[in-house]
């Protein structure tokens, strides 16, 4: 019969819809905020803060080589004579690898010149979700397989 | 419902009236979680296939992260991990009877609509939390809202599966029988109990109430929560016991099943056959 398919080339086979996402099965949650207090990034600090900033930029999650600064962790910074004082979250309430990054943070602080003592706060408000991880977090989140939404 | 918009303040200007009322929601919640989460983990390595395992397994870990988010609010007002967990005595604890009880061997219909039950009275009780008067209430309802969604929606997958199958529904109507009165229990007072009948009054949750502290009563979770989950069984073809009242002991009021001095038993035993004084963590310095 003339209508049968003459090579592999002729069969019909299943197509990528263009209009895919990165993962079809996924629900970005992500918050409407009504502020942007967080997450505190470092942006226009100068001098001693600055430094402090660029250590903690160095701390990367235990599990993901991204940034605690760009994965949008930081909530604050505070510097008094030597001693600082960070707010921070975690992306998980029953992060398994709390005190390793509570104790990262603060021992990357005080490696600073000029800080002596670090504090770190773990805070829970406001919410954290995807939509506090920074550009360059997506980005690094992406490279390593992380599907993220752009 | 007399909530109010003060906030109570820091955990250091609290007066004693305000304080008890603090501590008696706040216990609850992190025994509650902690409880539940213990018993989720006999299921590791025996839940009916490796996604149901990780599944559990999961929320686990979510119920002891929110436990952890509960007791370190308590720690705040001066209680130490060591008092409240390594050195404690089983009836310091208020949890539910409801989660302290063990699983028969295989009985996942009783895991699953344990775990509903329990889940349906989380999202309730989250939500009368949400614009608590106190901070660290008020603070930590939303993280673990967003972490609970999911355990409702697991449980009543497995509801609606089971529900098709003969033996599997005659499994999970038989917990059903067992295990309502025990989740009565969730909603029953702590503290002391003046009068009788009718006219009992727990001092304690009436404060919890006009202080803020929650926005609705334990009559009124009650029955949103009876309402929502006969609503759901009844529509699967399970039959929800009728004028059930919650057993005795409740848990609420620090009594407890044997199950629980076992486990308790089981949880501390460690701590004291090491002879520790201290609560120790896998990263510790020293």
């Amino acid at each position: 019969m003339s209508s049968e398919p003459d090579g592999p080339e002729e069969f019909d086979r299943p197509r990528a819809d263009p209009d895919a996402g990165p993962c079809g099965y996924t629900e970005y949650e992500t918050k409407e905020r009504t502020t942007e207090e967080v997450p505190a990034t470092g942006e226009g600090a100068e001098g001693l803060e600055r430094e402090v900033w660029a250590a903690l930029y160095e701390v990367e999650d235990p599990e993901m080589p991204v940034s605690v600064v760009d994965l949008g962790l930081i909530y604050g910074l505070e510097l008094d004579d030597g001693e600082a004082t960070i707010d921070m979250t975690l992306t998980y309430s029953g992060c398994p690898a709390r005190e390793l990054i509570l104790d990262d943070v603060a021992e990357a602080a005080e490696s600073v010149d000029g800080v002596d003592e670090a504090e770190v706060r773990l805070v829970w408000a406001p919410d954290w979700s995807l939509d506090l991880v920074t550009e360059q977090g997506k980005e690094a989140l992406r490279e390593f397989g992380i599907s993220v939404e752009r | 419902m007399a909530a109010t918009d003060a906030d109570l303040g820091a955990p250091d200007e609290l007066s004693e009236r305000e304080r008890e009322a603090v501590e008696a929601q706040l216990f609850r919640l992190a025994d509650d979680e902690y409880v539940q989460a213990e018993r989720y983990t006999f299921w590791q390595v025996r839940a009916p296939t490796l996604e149901s395992d990780l599944a559990v397994a999961n929320n686990a870990q979510d119920e002891l992260g929110h436990a952890r988010l509960w007791y370190d609010a308590i720690q705040q007002l001066g209680y130490s991990e060591e008092s409240l967990l390594w050195e404690s005595e089983p009836d310091d604890f208020q949890h539910s009877t409801l989660v302290e009880l063990p699983f028969s061997e295989g009985d996942w219909g009783d895991a699953i609509l344990r775990g509903y039950l329990y889940d349906v009275a989380e999202e309730i009780r989250l939500a009368a939390l949400e614009e608590s008067s106190y901070e660290a209430i008020r603070n930590r309802t939303s993280r673990i809202q967003g972490e609970e969604d999911y355990h409702v929606e697991h449980a009543q997958n497995w509801l609606r599966r089971m529900a098709d199958d003969e033996e599997a529904s005659r499994r999970v109507q038989a917990a059903l029988d067992r295990l309502y009165p025990y989740a009565l229990t969730l909603f029953e007072p702590v503290g002391e109990v003046h009068g009788d009948g009718d006219d009992a009054v727990a001092g304690v949750e009436d404060d919890i109430v006009d202080l803020g502290i929650r926005d609705a009563t334990l009559d009124e979770m009650r029955a949103e929560w009876a309402e929502r989950t006969t609503a759901f069984l009844t529509d699967l073809g399970f039959e929800v016991p009728e004028d059930a009242e919650p057993v005795t002991p409740t848990g609420r009021d620090n009594e407890h099943t044997e199950h629980w001095h076992d486990l308790h038993e089981e949880m501390v035993s460690s701590y004291r056959n090491l002879g520790r004084h201290e609560a120790t963590t896998l990263m510790d310095d020293e």
